[in-house]
This record gives C-alpha cells, structure tokens and sequence, in this order.
C-alpha cells in the first residue's frame, strides 16, 4: 500500500535578504507545517516582518529559497501564491469602504455564508459587517485583517504580531482564534516578542537570532 | 511714443511699484521682484529675437520646440525626486501628447502650417503637458509613500501589482488635470485667457479669438490628460519588479 504523501507546509532555506544595502536577513531558514501554530520568536528589529513579506514575495531574497509543499515560490504565480498563503501585518491598512467590502476585496461571489462564517473564525460580531473599516479600532483592524484573508480560503497564515497593542482579553480571543483554524488543517506562523502568548498558543517555535 | 516703449516703459512702471511696496510694508521681496521682473524682460527679450529668426528660418522652429521640451523634461523631471531616470520619463510624458497634438491642430487646418503658428502651438500645449506632469508626479509619488501600507495590502490579499496601484495612480491623475478643467470651465466667466486676450488686442475679431481659445483649450485638456497618464504608466514600469512587486521610490 502506497504511503500518503505528507504536505509539508512552507520550508525556508537560508534565505538572505538585503535591503537598502543592508544585509537583514542571513542564511534563515524556518518552517511552518500546516495544522500546527508555530511560534516565530525573534527580539524586535531581528527581521520577523521582513521574513514573513519574503515569504509571500512582496521583497525579493539574495540567497537561499522558499518552498511551498516542496515546490520553489519562484516558480508560482506570486498573487495565486499570496492567497494560498495570507499575510497579515502588524498594523493592517483597511481599504475604503465597509468591513464587508474590505472581506470581499478580490474574492468574485463571495455569498454572505462565508463572509459572516469568515467574521465568526476572527471572533468579529456579524453586525460590524456594515461598519467603515477606517473607522475600527486597532484590535478590530487585526481581527479584520484576519477574516479578510480567511476569505481567500488560505492554506497558511502569517500573522506579523497579532497581539501588539491588544489587551491581554484581545490577545487570547486571538490565541482561541488560531487555534480553531488549527483545528480546520491551517498552518499558521506568528511572528512575536510575546513569550506569554508562544507559551499559550503555539504549538512549536522558530528562533530568529 | 511707440506702443511698445509704451508697454515696456508700463511694465517697468509696475515692477517698481511692487518694489516699492514690498519695501515700504517691509516684506523683503522687493530683490525677489526686482530680479524676476529684469529676469523675465531678458528671457521675453531673447525669445523674442529667437522666435524673429525662426520666423525668418522655418527650419530653426524644430530647434525651438526641441530647447523648449529639453527644459521642460528636466524642469518636471527635477520636481520628482526619487523616481528613477525621472527627466527622461518626464520629458517622454510631455513630448509625446504635446507633439502629437500640435501635428494634429496644424494637418487638420486649425492653424497654418507654418513655423509662426507651430511654435507657439506647440508652446502652449508643452506648457500644459509640464504643469500636468509636474502635478501628477509629485501626487503620485507622495501617494506611492503615504498609501504603502494599504498598496501592500492589497497586494496580500492577492491583487496584482498594477491593480494594487490603480487607486493612488487614479488620484495623481485627477489631481494633475484639476488646473485646466478648472480652466475650461471658468472660462470667460472668471478669466479671459492669454490666448484669447492676445489675439483680441492683436486685431483678431472676438469670434475668430474665442473659437481659437477653444481649440487650444480643449486640446490642453486633452494633452494633459494624455500626459498625467502617460507619466503614471512610465512610473508603474519603474516601480513594478518581476513578481508582482512593488519597489516604492526613495523619498525625494
């Protein structure tokens, strides 16, 4: 009987990425497996923000090569990339409009199932739906953020410190939120300085040194 | 006296009165004013001899208009800072819909085919074509740094990268076409513009002016349309990388 073939996620193998001459990432390499929380811990300034936009294409690597289910990102249509794959920032820009115009930025026939089902994963009410995104606060723009990119059906997430400026209450709804995505086979990385939430929440740890 | 000395003998009348009153309220332009005013009546001077020899040789009306698109490329293409090889995108941005333009105003008929009438024709749309270019530009690459969060966003969430610019590239494009719509839309009711006031005390009826001011007016609207959108499209070249991504230029 033949063995299934096991995904293996997102593989990064000494990547190296030089911006404005300077060298801020050397040689890294990381993992993140699907249906696990990994955990990338890194003091501030090491690179985390800029691995996980390496990761997804939006700055291009010197050295070393990014894998997806073994499969080299190069070689990948990088928007088609971008969706299998969402990244979600620290400090999300909200697109004009509703929050309900901003989930279904991009995404053709979106029915209002998903998008309210979108909102629920992110522990979002159904009713800001209708609310100006500019107008949220900064915990409800991450959470936003999230749905926004739950909304393209992703196979992995990104999440550049998810619980920067949230209060600890926002923090775990986030935590519970990963880890019900976790449940659904989603490979998640969250990039963070936060021991208590890694400790919390993850599954497994990448150290950026 | 002449009507000429009479005007230059006027215009030197009105740049001491604006010395004069710069200084007298104590404002500190009145070196700022001296200078511009001896400054234009020089230029106005040299132009002047130089448009006198390309009526007398039609041929120097090519080297004409070529000084005046060398100037106003870098003259726009100074004004945007950070955006690679930024005179040589400019000047494209100007030359192209500026001379297209004026080839079409003169094959058509709506002026002479003539250097008298070419090289001012072509002036007034170069013109236009820089103010555009310098307007669109400058709105653009302020936008390119004060909408980078939401134009990386966008590219997140799967956009392609001249999708994810299209909104900041339709904002400069608006902005920089402002002036002349305001224009056309004022005119004769605010304003009456240099080439309808020019003809009109040159001798021309005001019909034969006013009909000449609308040609030249709309086919500005046109022209600097066509170079708002011609310079967005030189800028996306430069800023898109294979990959869909997006090198956002350094602030000027």
């Amino acid at each position: 009987m033949a063995t299934p073939s096991v995904p293996d996620g997102m593989q990064a193998r000494g990547v190296a990425v030089v911006l404005g001459g300077r060298r801020v990432l050397d040689g890294v390499s990381i993992g993140v497996p699907r249906a696990q929380v990994t955990a990338l811990v890194a003091p501030s300034g090491a690179g985390k923000s800029t691995l996980l936009r390496a990761l997804v294409g939006l700055v291009a690597t010197d050295a070393g090569a990014v894998t997806l289910d073994g499969e080299d990102v190069r070689g990948l249509d990088a928007c088609a990339l971008r969706r299998r794959v969402g990244l979600v920032a620290q400090s999300p820009a909200m697109l004009p409009g509703s929050v309900a115009d901003n989930l279904r930025h991009g995404v053709d026939g979106l029915s209002e199932a998903d998008l309210l089902a979108a909102l629920e994963a992110s522990s979002l009410p159904a009713a800001i739906a209708d609310r100006a995104a500019r107008e949220l606060s900064g915990g409800e723009r991450a959470r936003v953020a999230l749905a926004r990119a739950l909304t393209r059906e992703p196979e992995l997430l990104l999440l550049d410190e998810p619980t920067a400026a949230l209060d600890a209450d926002s923090a775990r709804r986030i935590g519970e939120t990963l880890r019900g995505l976790r449940e659904r086979g989603l490979g998640i990385c969250v990039a963070t300085h936060d021991a208590a939430f890694v400790e919390a929440w993850a599954d497994r740890s990448e150290h950026l040194t | 006296m002449s009507s000429m000395a009479a005007q230059i003998a006027a215009a030197a009348g009105f740049a001491v009165v604006a010395v004069g009153l710069s200084m007298r309220m104590g404002l500190g332009l009145g070196r700022e004013i001296a200078v511009a005013s001896v400054r234009a009546g020089v230029q106005l001077a040299v132009v002047g001899a130089a448009i006198a020899l390309v009526f007398r040789y039609p041929a120097l009306a090519f080297v004409f208009v070529a000084v005046m698109l060398t100037t106003a490329g870098l003259t726009a293409g100074g004004r945007l800072h950070g955006l690679p090889r930024a005179r040589l995108r400019a000047l494209v941005a100007i030359a192209v819909p500026a001379l297209t333009a004026t080839g079409a105003l003169l094959l058509v008929g709506a002026f002479d085919l003539t250097a008298r009438s070419a090289v001012p024709t072509a002036g007034i749309l170069i013109g236009g074509a820089l103010a555009a270019t310098t307007l669109t530009g400058r709105r653009l690459l302020e936008s390119l740094h004060d909408e980078a969060d939401e134009i990386e966003a966008r590219l997140c969430l799967g956009d392609r990268a001249r999708e994810a610019l299209a909104p900041a590239l339709r904002r400069a494009v608006t902005t920089g076409l402002i002036p002349v719509i305001d224009q056309t839309r004022s005119v004769g009711l605010v304003t009456l513009p240099g080439t309808f006031v020019g003809l009109v005390l040159g001798g021309a009826t005001a019909g034969e002016a006013a009909s000449t001011q609308l040609v030249v007016l709309l086919a500005l609207v046109a022209v600097e349309l066509a170079a708002g959108l011609l310079l967005t499209e030189l800028t996306q070249r430069a800023v898109i990388e294979p990959g869909e991504r997006i090198a956002l230029p350094k602030r000027g």
